[in-house]
């Protein structure tokens, strides 16, 4: 199979995994008015990307690889997913990455079997593991010979982009206005990737206090479109 | 300066009892009020030092045992001093069977160039309760020190019977985040965190659920259940001192729940222990002291049940309890809005 081709493919918003019914506590920022147009809109994209996707599931994905890279037992993604079970507090949040996971798995095992992408999904299934997307998606890419630096910049836009067509959809912004923010920030992307592999082990699921209240009062919304 | 503060408390009857203990100096660990003044142990950290300075560390070790129940104060908030290398706190917790720890610390006031890394520890056994709070504040509002620490980490890992549970993970780096913006403190400049982990967690989510349905104009928050029988809040406001009563309000609260939800779990158990043998005379001292208990605080002004009515009458006094928790709570926060619209007026 084509790299390139199945990490498009594995990467696209329409990707039958439910990404889109997530927004990760952006409904509550543009609910409270907070991201309320393109400019807003660019300021949320860009902090998430630095401040939270960095230390959070790039880097629970840049930990997957590694673990993948270095052949180890089944044991270390275990006990990698425990600990980002405990990092991911919102309820919301922790749900909606093992349900990604969960759907994300089964997609792909019907392409073709990864042995430690079928021995993930099994664990989740009995309660071994909980599931994780980042830790599914690494582990899925790492298998189809896709290099780290795609399979990562890859993921980081797939997580830009779902900020931008909510935004799209909820602002609203124009579709003009959010194709700019994806070009634009390309170079950060860059410039994160590059970074990931030196991130202090120390920092791993840093949290940004605010957001992480945000994504717990999506739990008591009263109009909510999205399910986090 | 290297600090130890070692806490053990241990249940011996009725009450919680402070068995072996140890502190250094600038520290002093002493009874908070009467030690006899209630069943569950009571004690405060007191320091003679005006707060902490470079190269500072401070191990605390607490280990509540079997049963036993200890609230552990302390007296001011924890001042951070401006240091060049930086100092430490390391809290270790071991929450024996049916144990019920609580702690809200005063907020932490980093000053000028601060740096400071706390790491705490928590191991929480089957059946035990951990009330657990932490305050951040951006440091010296009123003498523009705002955000001017270098840095502020603080971890927390909660273990329950060995696996991980939750982990909170907190770094502020006033000079490369921008940490009064969006996603951080967003404008406010105190941060609070509550953990409520134990056997109730999930009954007192059902009640916050019903109790903090307002917002409120100087803190902002939200509340989740963060982990299996976990229960996690997070605030931000502009006040140190409001936000830590609204901490030490919640954590009362949580409290209370527990402890009359251990008077209902210990008088089901008597029921079930009366319903399988109720022919012999059962009295337990478990029952005695729920006996004591609910006739002393006037909870309930039932009559011991006889087998035949035990199940309505655990079941109206659950709803009882949850009434009056309920009540509480709504008071409490009520109360708590009305001081700061009253200092609201004074100012």
């Amino acid at each position: 199979m084509n790299p390139l081709l199945t990490l498009l493919q594995i990467n696209d918003s329409v990707f039958p995994i439910g990404s889109f019914t997530h927004s990760y506590g952006l409904e509550t920022y543009i609910h409270k008015g907070i991201v309320n147009d393109s400019n807003s809109t660019e300021a949320y994209a860009e902090k998430m990307l630095r401040y939270n996707f960095f230390y959070n599931d790039a880097a629970f994905f840049h930990e997957t690889w590694k673990i993948c890279e270095k052949k180890a037992l089944k044991q270390k993604l275990i006990e990698l997913d425990h600990l980002i079970t405990s990092l991911k507090s919102p309820y919301e949040i922790r749900d909606a990455s093992k349900k990604l996971a969960i759907r994300f798995l089964k997609v792909v095992e019907s392409f073709q079997s990864v042995r430690r992408c079928k021995a993930y999904l099994k664990a989740i299934q009995e309660g071994e593991a909980h599931g994780h997307y980042a830790m599914a998606f690494a582990m899925y890419a790492h298998a189809q010979n896709i290099s780290l630096d795609d399979a990562l910049s890859a993921f980081y836009y797939n997580s830009l982009n779902g900020i931008v067509t909510n935004c799209a959809k909820l602002v609203p912004i124009s579709q003009m206005d959010g194709q700019k923010i994806l070009f634009k920030l390309q170079p950060l992307i860059r410039e994160l990737v590059d970074k990931q592999a030196d991130m202090d082990p120390d920092m791993i699921g840093n949290c940004c206090i605010v957001q992480d209240i945000r994504c717990m009062q999506h739990e008591k919304l009263y109009t909510r479109i999205y399910i986090s | 300066m290297d600090s130890i503060i070692k806490i053990n408390v241990e249940r011996d009857g009725h009450q919680s009892r402070l068995k072996e203990s140890y502190h250094n100096a600038p520290y002093k660990l002493t009874h908070y009020g009467s030690p006899r003044a209630q069943d569950h142990l009571e004690m405060i950290i007191m320091s003679a030092s005006p707060g902490i300075m470079d190269k500072d560390s401070l191990v605390i070790d607490v280990h509540v045992k079997e049963n036993a129940q200890l609230k552990l104060f302390t007296q001011s908030f924890n001042k951070l001093h401006p240091m060049k290398e930086g100092a430490s706190q390391e809290t270790n917790v071991l929450l024996d069977k049916d144990s019920v720890f609580n702690y809200v610390p005063h907020p932490v006031t980093p000053f000028k160039d601060s740096i400071f890394k706390t790491v705490n520890t928590i191991h929480v056994n089957d059946g035990a309760t951990l009330i657990w709070g932490d305050i951040i504040s951006a440091g010296r509002v009123h003498r523009d020190e705002v955000f001017a620490f270098r840095k502020l980490h603080s971890i927390t890992r909660i273990y329950q019977n060995g696996k991980l549970l939750v982990t909170d993970n907190q770094c502020l780096l006033p000079q490369e985040q921008p940490v009064s913006d969006l996603l951080f403190f967003e404008g406010y400049t105190h941060q609070a965190t509550l953990i409520y982990c134990g056997p109730f967690a999930k009954l007192m989510k059902g009640e916050m659920d019903e109790i903090l349905t307002m917002e409120y104009e100087d803190v902002s928050f939200g509340f989740t259940e963060c982990a299996e029988n976990t229960l996690l809040l997070r605030a931000v406001g502009t006040d140190g001192e409001l936000l830590y009563s609204f901490l030490t309000m919640l954590a009362q609260m949580c409290w209370v729940f527990t402890q009359d939800q251990l008077v209902t779990k210990a008088e089901e158990t008597a029921g079930i222990v009366a319903e399988t043998a109720p022919k012999e005379a059962v009295s337990t001292g478990t029952e005695k002291k729920v006996v004591k208990r609910v006739a002393a605080k006037k909870t309930t002004a039932r009559k011991k049940a006889t087998p035949k009515e035990t199940a309505s009458n655990m079941i109206d006094a659950k709803e009882a309890v949850k009434k009056k928790t309920i009540a509480k709570g709504k008071k409490a926060v009520k109360k708590t809005v009305e001081q700061r619209t009253v200092s609201k007026k004074a100012v």
